[in-house]
């Protein structure tokens, strides 16, 4: 049965085709002090919707033969986002892109913690986190144009918006082949506001005691970024976590219908916050990926 | 996994230098000479009715202005016990209203380089680690280090705070600045420090593979004739050498499969301790991500600030 095309579909189409008009203007550099002795590390900048300058690290095996398994890791609420470190850079290529506002990703806008959240959020135009998640998809835009490597399957990785922004991008690319999505941002989920609520969510509750007419608003600017409008077109394998006593990315009834959504979701729910399973998942994580990525 | 046996068979070739504590004697009688200036910008977003946020300021080290989350609570009569908190190597440290709803003062410190404290000093992340480590003078965590021990200075010039009942608290870096900071500031009256980082540099830097402390190797891979003056500058900077100076109460919180700071490091910051003290093994758990640990902590702070005694007030 054909897919029914919604609205939101219809804006990310014409978003896509903004994107798809800007040159990347990819600027490669190797970073010699973080190189280390089987992996290049390199620093990535390129040009992202609204010409915004972007900052990506990167890197690349030195035993890089033909093409390489790539993991994505999508970058978490808050400023920074890390140098690769994944023990996985030694037979795959990593990337880890920042978003607008984050550092290295800021000479246009510089985002605020809390704040980001709800910057512009009373209209779908100006509301900043939709840019973030264009951010995103121009990140493997940027994976897949890279000279330094021929890449074979990409998965993605993400935790808090981290996840949100891998389930969204599978769903809108079609050469990613896994997710692992830890405690997914349930940004845009209209239930999201009747939850008892930690940061990052948390934010909007600070927004609407000031404006607080503005309910609708935030509910309709928000709706295109929800992880379960998402879901169904993921259409690869996603490993989901969440933990039970979730309050500030992914509370833990939102998650669960996440995943009735995802065709082909491996749940797992642990006890526990935000952290989604902390360091025992990361062990289920990284032998996930691994086997989807074709490293074992 | 890291256990027990493992912990008591680490042991640290830091040592403390001869000249540690005049060295951090005169940066303190440097501070106490730059004037405070605390500013306060109330934030009514971030406000509710049982707590009022505020951003504040105040100089520090070279003159540079220091930022933090100031969370005051609306109910109860003052002045009110306090806990500064210490923030960790990435990201911005986050307010801590919850405190504000059991009639607890809090302030989160945002040290250089943080959002609101990097105007004139930004090294990066990565980057805060190696800079300028070429010497102890110029190395970048004598500011941070300073930005809070004037978290203090900020508590003490507040009326609505009880000056002796302040209280410390901080993972992964601000773990380590919890045990830096209460040797060097008596008037914190307790403290926990979650899977610190800071404790021990030439161990941790053999031992891991991953950043923070992998900027040392890195560091010291580019400039291999600078490996002595940088473990040097370290000497001055390792948590271990601060502990024995912590008279307080003093927690430490340690996961035993963290990839980021060493547990052994970690132990022997605890070992060093010669005050009252208590240590917390997380079995399964990696850096940072103990899920009982913020209610453990928070529990500890609170039936610490039950017991303490009301000193009176500032103002």
């Amino acid at each position: 049965m054909a897919e029914r095309r919604t609205d939101v579909d219809a804006m990310w189409d014409s978003l896509d085709r903004q994107l798809e008009q800007i040159p990347l203007d990819l600027e490669q550099e190797r970073d010699a002090f973080y190189s280390q002795s089987d992996y290049d590390v390199y620093q990535l900048h390129y040009t992202g919707l609204d010409g915004y300058r972007l900052f990506s690290w990167l890197s690349v095996p030195l035993s890089a033969n033909g093409p390489v398994p790539a993991l994505l890791r999508m970058p978490d609420y808050g400023s920074v986002h890390d140098i690769v470190y994944t023990p996985l850079r030694a037979a795959a290529v990593v990337m880890n892109p920042t978003h607008r506002g984050q550092r290295h990703s800021d000479a246009q806008f510089q985002a605020e913690y809390p704040g980001l959240l709800t910057e512009g959020i009373d209209r779908l135009q100006t509301f900043v986190m939709m840019r973030v998640f264009a951010d995103a998809l121009r990140a493997v835009d940027v994976l897949l144009a890279q000279p330094l490597a021929q890449v074979g399957p990409v998965a993605l990785t993400g935790q808090g918006l981290g996840g949100a922004l891998s389930l969204f991008t599978a769903a809108r690319r079609p050469r990613i082949t896994s997710v692992a999505a830890d405690t997914p941002l349930a940004l845009g989920h209209p239930e999201v506001l009747d939850h008892e609520l930690s940061y990052p969510l948390d934010e909007l509750n600070d927004y609407l005691q000031v404006y607080p007419h503005r309910r609708e608003a935030i509910l309709a600017s928000t709706a295109p970024l929800d992880p379960l409008a998402a879901a169904p077109k993921v259409q690869v394998p996603v490993l989901l976590s969440l933990g039970s006593r979730d309050r500030g990315l992914c509370p833990l009834p939102i998650g669960e219908q996440l995943a009735a959504r995802l065709p082909d979701c491996d749940l797992r729910v642990y006890d526990g916050g935000s952290e989604g399973g902390g360091h025992p998942h990361s062990v289920v994580r990284e032998a996930w990926l691994r086997e989807r990525m074709g490293l074992d | 996994m890291a256990d027990q046996k493992d912990l008591d068979a680490f042991v640290t070739q830091v040592t403390r230098p001869d000249d540690f504590e005049e060295f951090w004697e005169r940066i303190l009688a440097g501070l106490a000479e730059i004037p405070l200036e605390p500013r306060i910008a109330p934030e009514t977003m971030r406000s509710n009715a049982d707590v009022d946020v505020s951003r504040v300021y105040y100089r520090s080290l070279d003159g540079i202005e220091i930022s933090g989350w100031y969370c005051v609570p609306t109910q109860g009569d003052g002045p009110f016990p306090a806990v500064i908190r210490f923030p960790g190597y990435k990201g911005e440290p986050g307010m801590r209203r919850d405190w504000g709803r059991k009639e607890v003062v809090s302030l989160t410190v945002a040290v250089r380089g943080k959002l609101g404290s990097n105007a004139d000093f930004n090294p990066g992340y990565p980057g805060l680690l190696t800079h300028g480590i070429e010497g102890r003078d110029t190395y970048g965590y004598k500011g941070v280090i300073s930005d809070c021990v004037r978290g203090i200075d900020f508590l003490l010039s507040r009326p609505e705070v009880d000056p002796q009942r302040i209280f410390a608290s901080g993972s992964s870096q601000g773990g380590g600045l919890t045990l830096i900071t209460s040797a060097l500031r008596p008037e914190i009256k307790g403290g926990v420090a979650g899977y610190p980082f800071l404790c021990c540099y030439p161990e941790s830097m053999r031992m891991l593979r991953s950043y923070p402390y992998d900027e040392l190797s890195c560091y010291a891979r580019a400039n291999p004739d600078r490996v002595e003056g940088m473990l040097e500058t370290l000497r001055y900077y390792d948590a271990v050498n601060f502990a024995p100076g912590i008279k307080c109460p003093m927690v430490v919180g340690i996961a035993l499969e963290d990839e980021v700071c060493p547990p052994g490091t970690s132990y022997a910051a605890y070992q060093a301790l010669t005050g009252p003290k208590e240590l917390w093994l997380f079995p399964y758990s990696g850096h940072g991500n103990a899920h009982e640990y913020p209610a453990k902590e928070t529990a500890w702070l609170e039936q610490q600030i039950s017991k303490s005694q009301t000193g009176g007030s500032n103002g």
